[in-house]
């Protein structure tokens, strides 16, 4: 059996990670939002793997496993903050949060009362 | 791995072994005042074990840690200051309806993710570190639930802070498939100009650029200061960026990260942009918690011209810096804190007309802190910058330096006004603010300590020469 060489490896899981940043650009989903962190993650965590087998050694698994622990935490914060966002606003659209920011007004004229 | 590898390790498990018990006790009751205190004995606990756990000679322990003053020194200024935000958060919390204890296992929590920080010496804890305190913030930040602008401002910290933990950790993985090692140790930049290794430290970058709120990484961060209850706020800007920065300073030590022009011009431009644009856009602020959140990116900005300066003078600067940063901010934020409540946060600049009138003392601890950001006398905050300044000096940094002082000229001006502001007469008379006994003490402690160290800085300057030695 002839190894993967490391760049197709690292091609592949570049590729998968640029699908999940553009998943999280293009969509205003918060479940969309959160598939695609997740992509990203374990975008990464396949070039661990990858990585770690070009080397010989298990630090790319450990590595991965260390991901998805901290992922799952991730998306269980995720998730309840996804009903709080239902709960206020009644759509799981991030767009329609956008309370704080730099308003218009402020740059008016802050030095006057 | 020995038993007595355990000893230096004494403070991560201290506070570990005090968060289980913080939930255990709210599995069986509930109590604000005792979990409140139960915190704040954790850490106090882990602060007096920092120092009885102190080694005298540098100490890998596994791959993932190592135990050395640099450490020490750090862990024993994010303990004091996760005990005074503890203290603080009591009176902001009192009123809330229920389920206020949670929120001292999760200051707990956070303050265990940067302990693993300062003392990691490899990627996995690292990265372990880093999520047990971004998944604690995200909580922490969203934890007044009801209020949908707390929400907002979660899930914006959320969503940024897990696609750059993700660009971090995608970076990791290629600096790992070129080196073939995790540990910082082991780990040097390769003076062979491999693209996927570059790649790799630029990935890096944004990860800690996001964490440490630098230009152009800092979007999130009025946002997240304004809808973060007061006390959460100071723990993000103390805490989450010292923690970060420490690790970052010794990690792109051990590499030799500055015999990389490329990656050092890199830096130089994060920095001039970080003092230029945190400071121009804090002028135009009408809300405190903002104006704090933009001058805290031009004061990142200015201790990376310290990151950047390669002499052994540097470390002493950034750790010095920092002192007076934490100081000077759990001032500001103490009094935003005291004055607010996590229903109605005073947080607009108008509201803090005439404060002078209503409580003289909480206005001018809150514009003593304001000349330490500005860095004037009779401050911490002057002391700092002539280290940073000093440290750019020696290496000869001049353009960095150039830009250092246009920026913090320009901050002198929403300083002063946030100043003007506080003693101005008040738009219409208003009863003298009752603030409680405790708090005020706290606070006064704070100022003692901001103005002490402007006037005698000797003993810390002293302290973060032993601290950093050892470090390059």
């Amino acid at each position: 059996m002839t190894a993967i060489p490391l760049t197709h490896g690292l091609l592949l899981a570049g590729g998968l990670f640029v699908l999940g940043m553009v998943g999280l650009v293009v969509r205003r989903n918060i479940f969309f939002i959160l598939l695609s962190l997740e992509i990203m993650f374990n975008a990464a965590g396949l070039a661990f793997v990858i990585a770690g087998q070009s080397w010989n050694q298990v630090d790319g698994q450990i590595m991965f496993l260390f991901i998805l622990t901290v992922a799952a935490s991730e998306v269980s914060i995720g998730l309840a903050l996804v009903l709080q966002l239902y709960h206020h606003y009644k759509t799981v659209n991030v767009d329609i949060a956008s309370d704080l920011r730099d308003s218009p007004k402020q740059f008016a004229s802050p030095y006057e009362d | 791995m020995s038993p007595t590898d355990l000893i230096p390790l004494l403070p991560i498990l201290t506070l570990a072994v005090f968060a289980v018990i913080g939930i255990l006790i709210i599995a069986f009751r509930r109590d604000h005042r005792a979990a409140m205190l139960l915190t704040a004995g954790g850490f106090a606990l882990a602060l007096g074990s920092a120092f009885f756990a102190h080694p005298t000679q540098p100490r890998q322990i596994t791959p993932l840690f190592i135990a050395d003053s640099y450490a020490s020194f750090y862990s024993a200024l994010i303990l004091i200051t996760g005990l005074i935000i503890t203290l603080l958060s009591y009176n902001y919390l009192r009123s809330f309806s229920d389920h206020q204890e949670e929120y001292y296992v999760l200051l707990l929590l956070a303050g265990l993710g940067a302990l693993i920080l300062v003392m990691s010496d490899h990627f996995a804890s690292f990265f372990l570190g880093l999520e047990t305190l971004s998944v604690s913030l995200y909580t922490l930040i969203a934890y007044p639930h009801f209020q949908k602008h707390r929400i907002e401002a979660s899930i914006k910290y959320l969503i940024l802070a897990e696609a750059t933990a993700a660009f971090m950790l995608f970076g990791m993985a290629l600096v790992y498939s070129v080196e073939g090692t995790l540990s910082f140790a082991k780990l040097s930049v390769d003076p062979r100009d491999s693209t996927i290794l570059l790649a790799g430290w630029g990935l890096l970058t944004v990860g800690i650029g996001f964490k440490l709120a630098l230009v152009p990484f800092h979007f999130w961060t009025p946002d997240v200061y304004q809808g973060a209850p007061a006390p959460v706020t100071a723990l993000i800007a103390t805490v989450s960026k010292g923690a970060v920065f420490a690790l970052m300073l010794r990690y792109f030590t051990r590499v030799n990260f500055y015999d990389n022009t490329n990656l050092w011009q890199m830096f130089a431009l994060i920095a001039i942009l970080s003092m230029l644009f945190g400071n121009l856009l804090a002028l135009f602020q009408k809300n405190l918690k903002r104006i704090l959140a933009y001058s805290s990116i031009s004061h990142l900005g200015y201790l990376m011209v310290a990151f950047l300066a390669s002499g052994a003078f540097a470390p002493q600067a950034v750790a010095f810096y920092f002192v007076a940063y934490f100081i000077t901010t759990l001032c500001a934020f103490g009094v935003i804190t005291l004055l607010s409540s996590y229903e109605k946060e005073m947080e607009d600049l108008a509201e803090y007309r005439g404060l002078y009138k209503r409580h003289p003392r909480l206005a001018i601890i809150l514009g003593i802190a304001m000349l330490s950001l500005a860095g004037l006398p009779p401050t911490a905050g002057l002391v700092g910058k002539i280290y940073l300044a000093g440290a750019g000096v020696s290496d000869g940094l001049w353009a960095l330096l150039i830009v250092l002082v246009i920026s913090s000229i320009i901050g002198v001006f929403y300083y002063m006004r946030v100043l003007y502001v506080l003693f101005r007469a008040p738009a219409e008379e208003k009863p003298r603010l009752q603030i409680s006994q405790f708090g005020r003490a706290i606070l006064l402690f704070l100022l003692v300590l901001l103005v002490g160290l402007g006037l005698y800085p000797a003993p810390l300057m002293k302290l973060v020469t032993l601290a950093v030695t050892g470090l390059r």
